[in-house]
């Protein structure tokens, strides 16, 4: 008896284990760029990539450190790849953006791609994962690629934000000296730590994620004015229970002169005991939203949202405040807000992230040394 | 034999939603006609198809039945405008009794559309699902998943909007930040 409980737990502990699968990583990934790329690829590193048997699936952890050179004659500010494996998620796929870049013509760079792929041990042949170039930003907000993600557009709100946010820090280093600009990148650092610690689970379909006990009810947003923005959020709501938020839908109203095809909104969610995190957004659908001037809209999100602390608690909805956090007009060209217009809880755009970890690696100095490159 | 039952009666059997001696006098006459046998047998398998379809989300039967109820109010408008009418001999005329069998089959089959299975208020999603945990944004699908994973990250900030959701995070080998989403079609 003892024994058959000991091979039962070996066997067991086999399982929980996981037991290595050879996998011959170099077919397993295929990376296409187009013939007339701007990037070309100079080399793959897998090398810490494997699979393991746990139980009747196999576990594929991929690190793949990509590396690419500035095939352009114009500098490269942004790039996204496609990452797709249509074997095991047919309904999903993946991108890695590296904004924030300064490739200069000829220049190499590194991109990181890190996937971990769980499927059942009978697979059929091909490759894994297909990863494929869906954009590259230029300097002076050239684009190329096919752009079936929308990064153009993801690419310049960033690169916008990025410019936007230079450009103050140089302003403050120029006026108020050094002290400044360090005391600019603490408080950055400390906003970001700040920040909640908030895990969200997304349905398609505004369809229930969860054994929602509470009551649903309609939720209504309050939205931060912001008096430069071209477009307007007029009301908004989303059906809340506990810790679930769905389809949440805002009206808008365009009052630039110019006709506007996309409007992002931010969301934020007070729990109830008062913190305030940014849930996400809530983008107009692609191709949904054409709003001539002085006309409104609907932007709305066929999903639900539940969110929860990193220990599974829930986090109660109290309630929820919108802000217009980029507009795109007919012609496409982007709107991001000021700084000063943009609330506490509002993400610092990815180049204020890289600049505040520049400090917080290298010190003032080396800051100083970034900013004065642009 | 007796009389055959109507259809409607049949298609309430297959459905099991008959009740008491009309059950037991249906019941009765299906078990001896292999007419009504048959009938009761295409109801059956009408009602698993429509069972199987209602577990589609896409589909928007309120608005299917919307439609249905449109055209044939339509369809009686544009009757009333191109026929004339005939003398009615007795109770019921043929035609009477035609277009009252198909309101009724219609009504029956609105019906068992109308019941599809209970909307999802329980946990049992059969979609795609995106989630963020401490490594990484997932998308399950079923017992496969594809993790997006934050290696080497500090600070990471998630985001959800639309189809997609995101995570921001400065990489400490390169020093640059990386933005990586995941999407659900």
């Amino acid at each position: 008896m003892c024994s058959k409980v000991a091979a039962a737990a070996f066997v067991g502990a086999m399982a929980l284990c996981g037991q290595d699968v050879p996998l011959d990583l170099h077919s397993s990934i295929d990376i296409k760029l187009p013939p007339d790329s701007p990037v070309a690829l100079l080399n793959t590193n897998v090398r810490d990539s494997g699979a393991s048997q746990r139980g009747g699936a196999m576990v594929i952890d991929l690190h793949m450190a990509l590396s690419l050179r500035n095939s352009d004659s114009r500098t490269i500010r942004g790039i996204t790849l496609l990452v797709t494996a249509q074997e095991v998620t047919p309904g999903g796929k993946a991108s890695v953006t590296v904004p924030s870049l300064n490739v200069a013509s000829g220049e190499a760079f590194p991109v990181r791609i890190d996937l971990r792929l769980l499927r059942p041990l009978q697979a059929g042949a091909g490759p894994l994962v297909q990863v494929s170039l869906d954009g590259v930003l230029f300097a002076g907000f050239d684009f190329y690629g096919p752009n079936r993600l929308n990064s153009r557009r993801s690419m310049t709100v960033w690169e916008m934000e990025a410019e936007r946010d230079r450009q103050y820090f140089k302003s403050v280093l120029a006026s108020t000296g050094p002290e400044a600009l360090k005391r600019e990148m603490l408080d950055s650092l400390a906003r970001q730590q700040e920040r909640p610690r908030i895990d969200v689970r997304l349905s398609r379909g505004g369809r229930s994620v969860t054994s929602a006990a509470e009551p649903e009810r309609m939720a209504r947003f309050a939205f931060l004015k912001m008096p430069d923005a071209p477009v307007e959020a007029i009301d908004g709501w989303a059906e809340v229970a506990g810790n679930e938020a769905r389809t949440p839908t805002i009206q808008v109203q365009n009052r630039s002169s110019r006709p506007v095809r996309y409007v992002e909104i931010g969301w934020i969610v007070k729990d109830r005991e008062g913190h305030e995190f940014l849930a996400g957004s809530v983008p107009a659908a692609e191709g949904d939203l054409l709003l001539p001037p002085g006309k409104t809209g609907r932007v709305l999100q066929d999903t639900a949202l539940r969110f929860s602390r990193s220990a599974g608690e829930p986090v109660a909805i109290a309630s929820m405040t919108g802000f217009v956090s980029n507009v795109e007009f007919a012609n496409g060209r982007v709107w991001v807000p000021s700084r000063a217009s943009l609330p506490r809880m509002a993400p610092p755009s990815p180049e204020e992230q890289r600049l505040a970890d520049l400090y917080r690696t290298k010190g003032l100095a080396a800051v100083v040394e970034e900013l004065r490159k642009y | 034999m007796s009389k055959h039952p109507s259809e409607a009666n049949l298609a309430l059997l297959a459905g099991g939603e008959l009740s008491g001696w009309r059950r037991w006098s249906v019941a009765r006459h299906v078990a001896g006609c292999d007419q009504c046998q048959h009938e009761v047998a295409e109801f059956s398998t009408l009602r698993e198809e429509v069972r199987v379809m209602a577990e589609m989300p896409q589909l928007s039967w309120n608005s299917l039945a919307a439609e249905m109820r449109a055209n044939v109010r339509l369809g009686l408008e544009a009757g009333q405008c191109v026929t004339e009418r005939p003398a009615v001999h007795g109770a019921f005329s043929l035609r009477a009794m035609v277009a009252c069998g198909s309101l009724a089959m219609l009504l029956v089959v609105g019906f068992l559309i109308e019941q599809p299975a209970p909307r999802a208020k329980e946990s049992k999603v059969a979609e795609a699902v995106l989630e963020t945990n401490g490594s990484g944004i997932q998308v399950t699908e079923g017992s496969q998943s594809m993790m997006l994973l934050n290696v080497g990250s500090r600070d990471v900030q998630y985001q959800a909007g639309g189809s997609a959701m995101g995570a921001r995070y400065v990489n400490s080998d390169t020093g640059q930040v990386t933005i990586n989403n995941v999407y659900v079609q």
